[in-house]
């Protein structure tokens, strides 16, 4: 989850607040980042591989919230990941950017059922775009944890550079015949056509079998338009996930 | 001018927005008139832990009365709505449920401790 929210209004929210500190910084591109985000005062955070934390920032004498999903895997505990990118006039990516190691954010969470908790028994299709493989990375690795079921991975990006993970996934292809990485250099303007087309050409086109299942997070139209497509072409609703960014 | 009522399970004392729809947005939150977008443009709190984007169902009311008054749910809000624990026939999200008429009222409640903010707060 990579969104905006801008709240003036009071916040008597009865969350658990967190309080964290950026232990790392990790540049993975000119635009996108990754902080690593390690709880205040031994806290623990429990959380499903896909689930997203609120950021609470202050800025311009106002609460703030940014929900971001978390990039990292929860058997590696903390710190976690959170991956994002700097968006053009946006606020909460800029006061995000200028923060440095050391400095503190506040969060509540975690949040979401865009969720994968357990192994699939079904064969499983990935589809994400840009940084919103961030949810995406660690329900593969639950994934992967202990089912039997082949795992695909459509990563749509539009340079090799915003393929995030790309060489991790690239190992874990290499090493686990379960798993198949198909990275998608996508046109910028073109990059729903493409990925539309490279989806219904592979599981729809290609065989009657509608046994699958989907994992989707993108940004805008995009994501509806691929469950519409899938849904449409007689894979269950349920077997169709998706989160839109 | 459109009204709501908003009703807390908690016991809290119940809130009456009155508001002229046509104006919306109010707020920066949720879809432009949304129940979401009304109550916090009024001080009025609800969770919306997505940003009122629908990515998470936080924001779930109860529409106790006026449920025709307010925008068709589409699928993504339907697809959230049935991961949500305590859903019942005139569940909506805050965030998507859009008063569409000038002389509405409208009556919901808030849900004090649903499943689903349990589930959500591993």
């Amino acid at each position: 989850m990579s969104g905006s929210s801008n709240s003036g209004a009071p916040a008597p929210s009865q969350r658990a607040i967190y309080r964290a500190t950026i232990e790392r910084i990790f540049n993975h591109n000119a635009d996108t980042r990754s902080l690593f985000l390690r709880l205040a005062d031994g806290a623990d955070l429990t959380f499903i591989p896909g689930q997203f934390i609120s950021l609470e920032l202050p800025i311009g004498g106002e609460r703030i919230i940014r929900p971001y999903s978390i990039a990292s895997d929860p058997e590696d505990g903390q710190p976690i990941e959170i991956c994002l990118n700097l968006v053009p006039g946006g606020v909460g990516s800029a006061y995000l950017f200028s923060l440095v190691v050391g400095d503190s954010v506040s969060f509540t969470g975690p949040f979401g059922r865009f969720t994968l908790d357990r192994a699939p028994a079904l064969e499983t299709v990935f589809i994400a775009e840009t940084t919103a493989i961030a949810p995406i990375r660690p329900m593969i690795r639950r994934a992967l944890a202990n089912g039997h079921a082949p795992i695909t991975l459509h990563h749509a990006a539009p340079t090799v550079d915003a393929l995030l993970y790309r060489v991790e996934f690239e190992a874990i292809g290499a090493r686990d015949p379960r798993f198949a990485f198909e990275p998608l250099i996508a046109t910028p303007d073109l990059s729903g056509v493409e990925l539309l087309q490279l989806i219904r050409n592979r599981y729809i086109n290609a065989d009657q079998n509608r046994s699958r299942q989907f994992y989707i997070c993108g940004v805008g139209k995009i994501v509806f338009d691929l469950r519409d497509l899938l849904r449409g072409a007689g894979y269950e609703r349920r077997a169709v996930q998706y989160e839109r960014w | 001018m459109a009204k709501l009522r908003i009703i807390y399970e908690s016991g809290e004392p119940e809130r009456v927005i009155e508001f002229d729809p046509a104006k919306a947005p109010f707020s920066h939150d949720g879809q432009p008139g949304s129940i979401l977008d009304i109550m916090l443009a009024n001080h009025v709190h609800l969770e919306h832990a997505c940003g009122g984007n629908c990515a998470c169902t936080t924001c779930h009311v109860v529409v106790k009365s006026g449920m025709n008054k307010l925008s068709q749910s589409e699928e993504a809000e339907d697809d959230l709505l049935d991961k949500a624990p305590g859903l019942t026939p005139t569940s909506r999200l805050g965030c998507q449920a859009v008063v569409e008429d000038n002389d509405a009222e409208i009556v919901i409640v808030v849900p004090r401790f649903t499943i689903n903010q349990v589930s959500e707060q591993h």
